[in-house]
């Protein structure tokens, strides 16, 4: 991917931050910045009884508890993603990926979202990837296809599911097909109406230069900060939802019918639940119909308000703001279609 | 082009990692992932502080860098100059978890969402042997047997429940303890319904031992009669 010189993409962000830093430019940020992380450090520790004081309220202490949670939960998988995500940036040829998938789209789109059953793990490690695998050449709408469908069909997760439900087991069966037709019919859908400049983001990159090992190393630690950041958001998020959500919200709508089905959609993007575990969340919710929860378990891999925040920081706010609604509306579509073919 | 080295970068990456290796190295992280998950967050933190350490001595080396890193062809973009950017937000639970670390998930979630349903999905039990010895027993394990044929593989058995306490009245309490699969946000409660307690209850999120047998469904929840109720510190791994 050539970077693009004198972009006219800005994204709105990027210009707050822009004006905020300009006095910085002197050159010492780096070791400013180092006193500045200091600093924080320092005045946490000053801070602690108030932080003490706030863990005693019970309702704090549930949202600063689900908050960690989610952030731990995700790194391991994140540091794994960014991983393999600066392998392909230092040890991949540029243009080699796209060669391995068909040249046309329509053919590279249900390719690579096949290709999604290979990566285990949870919805947060495969962000970068699908960054690096459009830096390497691959098409955008065949790496975001396998971006949707990696979280909801590998083994891991798919054996969560036949786990979760023992008397079910073609609820398996239904994530698999519901997830590859909603990843394949938002690839399809992004042949036809992506365009480049909403990937603003990208093309604005940095690209690192040097021994692999530099580039390797650098694309980690950019991409980790990057991506670790967002994260930080979106856990935020979805602590935040779970604790002040109340429960009367879905004993309201229980039972069955199309206002279940988007209630539960709506659910999974708030919860912002691993792809891992999100079934067992499903199996419990028994006052919905099983169309209902397929839905949940199809669009929280795909859809939450934390990878919304991942996405935004990795693609651009652009990007995020149109992808997450057309994915949301396929994933609820094709749910519902094999809903009422299997189950 | 530039490599975004900046020795504040680097500092927060080792941060976070000293932070992950902390959590595992304590069991601090059982709190808020399953217990598996320990070596994965070693390996991750060993990983990022061995990242933010490269970053760090390269910036270091090479203090004249900073002002040279500044990259003047996209000065539109949104990283500040020490390549941090939005990767300032880690230092949040960084501060809060090198200082307090967020309790267990105690009894505010209970009844907010869903609860495990013990009805489903659970396997036909084989009777347990009387001994005289009180069985210990998840509270799963204890809500599946009540729903399998109304309770009939207790056979009369002692058993012992620890939980926590999620809400009291008078002579009865309910007992709940979370089954997590992968974190603390995907936790659902298994909530026991104990009878028999002379007295009023222990006080909320107070852990507690409780010694008794079957006696019943009442509901949705199975029953279990007490003949003791201890309370006990919060065990190292709270979720079942």
């Amino acid at each position: 991917m050539a970077p693009v010189v004198g972009d006219e993409v800005t994204a709105s962000a990027g210009r707050r931050d822009e004006n905020v830093e300009r006095g910085g430019r002197d050159g010492a940020w780096g070791q400013r910045g180092l006193l500045v992380v200091l600093a924080v450090v320092a005045a946490a520790a000053a801070l602690r009884p108030l932080l003490d004081h706030l863990l005693d309220h019970p309702a704090v202490a549930h949202w600063a508890t689900i908050f960690v949670a989610i952030a731990i939960q995700a790194l391991p998988f994140l540091v794994l993603g960014i991983g393999i995500s600066a392998a392909i940036a230092a040890f991949v040829p540029a243009g080699l990926l796209p060669r391995a998938l068909p040249r046309r789209p329509t053919l590279a789109v249900p390719v690579a979202a096949v290709a999604g059953a290979a990566l285990p793990g949870c919805e947060c490690g495969s962000v970068p990837i699908a960054r690096r695998l459009i830096g390497n050449g691959v098409t955008p709408a065949a790496a975001l296809t396998f971006l949707l469908s990696a979280p909801a069909i590998n083994p891991v997760v798919l054996v969560a599911t036949a786990v979760a439900f023992p008397r079910n087991p073609e609820m398996v069966l239904a994530r698999l097909l519901a997830s590859l037709l909603a990843a394949t019919a938002v690839g399809l859908v992004w042949t036809r109406i992506g365009r480049a400049e909403w990937l603003g983001r990208l093309r604005r990159e940095h690209r690192h230069e040097g021994t692999r090992f530099t580039v390797f190393t650098s694309t980690a630690q950019h991409d980790f900060l990057q991506a670790g950041g967002f994260l930080i958001i979106g856990a935020a998020t979805a602590a935040t939802l779970q604790t002040a959500v109340p429960r009367s919200v879905l004993d309201a709508v229980s039972g069955t019918g199309l206002v279940s089905v988007l209630m539960l959609a709506a659910l999974a993007v708030i919860l912002a639940i691993c792809s891992e575990a999100d079934a067992f969340i499903a199996a419990s919710l028994t006052q919905f119909s099983l169309t209902a929860r397929l839905a949940f378990m199809v669009v929280g891999p795909m859809v939450d308000v934390k990878l919304i925040a991942l996405q935004a920081g990795t693609f651009g706010g652009r990007f995020a703001v149109r992808f997450a609604p057309l994915t949301f509306t396929v994933a609820v579509a094709s749910s519902i279609v094999v809903g009422w073919w299997l189950l | 082009m530039v490599v975004a080295v900046s020795a504040a970068a680097g500092t927060i990456t080792m941060l976070v990692g000293a932070v992950l290796l902390r959590l595992s190295t304590t069991g601090t992280y059982e709190r808020y992932v399953r217990v598996g998950m320990g070596t994965w967050i070693t390996i991750a933190g060993a990983l990022v502080i061995a990242l933010g350490a490269i970053t760090l001595v390269r910036a270091l080396r090479r203090p004249s860098v900073d002002g040279g890193m500044i990259d003047h062809d996209h000065d539109h973009d949104d990283h500040h100059e020490d390549g941090v950017g939005v990767g300032w937000l880690l230092l949040a639970p960084i501060a809060a978890l090198l200082l307090v670390a967020p309790p267990t998930l105690g009894s505010f979630g209970v009844g907010r969402g869903a609860t495990v349903d013990v009805r489903q999905g659970a396997p036909v039990f084989h009777p347990i042997r009387r001994t005289g010895t009180p069985v210990d027993m998840s509270l799963l394990e204890f809500g599946q047997r009540a729903f399998d044929h109304r309770g009939l593989s207790f056979n009369g058995a002692i058993v012992r429940l620890t939980g926590f306490v999620a809400a009291g009245g008078k002579g009865a309490f309910q007992l709940a303890r979370y089954q997590i699969a992968c974190c603390a946000a995907d936790a659902i409660p298994v909530v026991v319904k104990v009878v028999g307690t002379a007295g009023s209850a222990p006080s909320r999120d107070v852990w507690v031992t409780v010694t008794g047998s079957y006696r019943g469904t009442n509901g949705e929840l199975p029953v279990l009669a007490a003949t003791s109720v201890m309370e006990i510190p919060a065990p190292e791994d709270p979720y079942e």
